[in-house]
């Protein structure tokens, strides 16, 4: 990863999160997040410019009716669907194939900002450098991504979950009712073992032992 | 000449400029486009290829391939529709699958049962909650108008073919023209 010339990380528990708990038994609860970095993103959309967004997880009413109020496009991977294959796959140039296709075609307008909301936690590191180098493919410099990874939290749901954004401030996250598997816990070493070309910008530890990342191309 | 049979209003003449294979009329329907308005209906045993056009309101349960425009209309994709289409209407519900780009020029809806698979441009654009889409929406106002304004009636025609494999938003200057308040 190359060195981050603004580097701003801050480890430090998130103060304001309105978090319960995960259980450990696989009943997710609900989860009301104050996600910090996000609202950062949010107050950048304001800026009154035109945004291409690109969302690694589902299109979800919250998140559309959030971003219809600004000028961007909503590119929708719904990479959940390939998280098997991808994972499965062994040969690096297969693997790009497998990404780039889950991926929205490419398009002469780069991607500005991209929404990696638990989808990083299951995919294995070929996997994870895989998908980060199409969408570092799709951006420029200055391209955010912003991320929730397992960190602190030992244990995190078998399938990935739905994240809502409440407002500019906070994320809930919609409770699912699946078994519980242990979390890759990925630091951020690994992180920037596996996305060489994404620096991190800014990173908080959520109260739900989630890390919020902020990384840029 | 296709046949369409008719819910809910008088019997005009409907003449749509499609192509298809055989006339089977059906009264199956779970979808109701516009509560109370005159709407022609493609049944669930019926398959078209090619280009449908029209200037009713249209409800499709059966399956579409091709191109469909309705410009100063709304388009429903009722639940046990197919549609593989770039689809120009005025607004447009999709209950079913759907495989294309949407332009709407008041509004396109997603609803729950949904499965879309393309890219939405419209000023007005709601997902429900349980809908599947992969794609674009375009929230661009500018662009938004850019990609439907260009279209002039003088420019009526047949949708510019999209890139083959790309499922990029190819505004067609030609095929949601002439959009019209709805009355």
């Amino acid at each position: 990863m190359r060195p981050d010339p603004r580097p701003q990380t801050n480890l430090a528990a998130e103060p304001h999160g309105a978090a319960r708990t995960t259980s450990s038994g696989g009943a997710q609860q609900e989860e009301s997040l104050s996600a910090p970095l996000f609202h950062s993103l949010v107050d950048r959309l304001g800026d009154g410019g035109r945004f291409v967004l690109l969302d690694l997880a589902s299109a979800r009413p919250a998140t559309v009716r959030l971003l219809s109020q600004f000028r961007c496009r909503y590119e929708v991977a719904e990479l959940a669907d390939a998280i098997d294959p991808l994972n499965a796959e062994q040969d690096p140039r297969r693997l790009r194939s497998i990404a780039e296709a889950a991926l929205p075609a490419r398009r002469q307008e780069p991607t500005d900002i991209v929404l990696c909301w638990d989808l990083l936690n299951y995919l294995n590191r070929p996997a994870l450098t895989a998908v980060m180098e199409c969408i570092a493919a799709r951006g420029r410099p200055g391209t955010l991504v912003h991320a929730l990874v397992y960190y602190a939290a030992r244990q995190m749901p078998e399938r990935p979950s739905s994240f809502l954004p409440l407002d500019e401030n906070r994320l809930e996250i919609v409770p699912q009712n699946v078994p519980l598997r242990a979390a890759p816990r990925y630091s951020p070493e690994d992180l920037a073992t596996c996305m060489p070309r994404y620096a991190v910008d800014r990173a908080r530890l959520l109260r739900n032992g989630m890390q919020e990342f902020l990384f840029r191309i | 000449m296709f046949e369409m049979s008719k819910k809910g209003g008088t019997d005009k003449p409907t003449e749509p400029t499609m192509r298809s294979e055989p006339t089977v009329r059906s009264e199956t329907t779970t979808a109701r486009p516009s509560a109370g308005r005159e709407h022609a209906l493609i049944g669930a045993s019926i398959h078209i290829d090619g280009e449908l056009r029209g200037e009713e309101d249209l409800l499709i349960e059966g399956e579409v391939n091709g191109t469909v425009q309705l410009k100063n209309n709304s388009l429903t994709i009722g639940p046990q529709g197919k549609v593989r289409a770039d689809v120009y209407a005025q607004s447009i519900i999709v209950d079913g699958f759907m495989e294309g780009d949407l332009y709407g020029s008041e509004r396109v809806a997603i609803r729950k049962n949904a499965q879309v698979r393309g890219n939405v441009t419209s000023p007005r654009v709601s997902l429900e909650d349980g809908a599947k889409f992969k794609g674009a929406i375009e929230m661009d106002p500018q662009a938004v108008q850019s990609a439907t304004g260009r279209n002039k009636p003088a420019q009526a025609a047949a949708p510019a073919p999209r890139p083959q494999g790309s499922p990029q938003m190819a505004p067609n200057p030609g095929a949601s023209s002439a959009v019209k308040s709805a009355t």
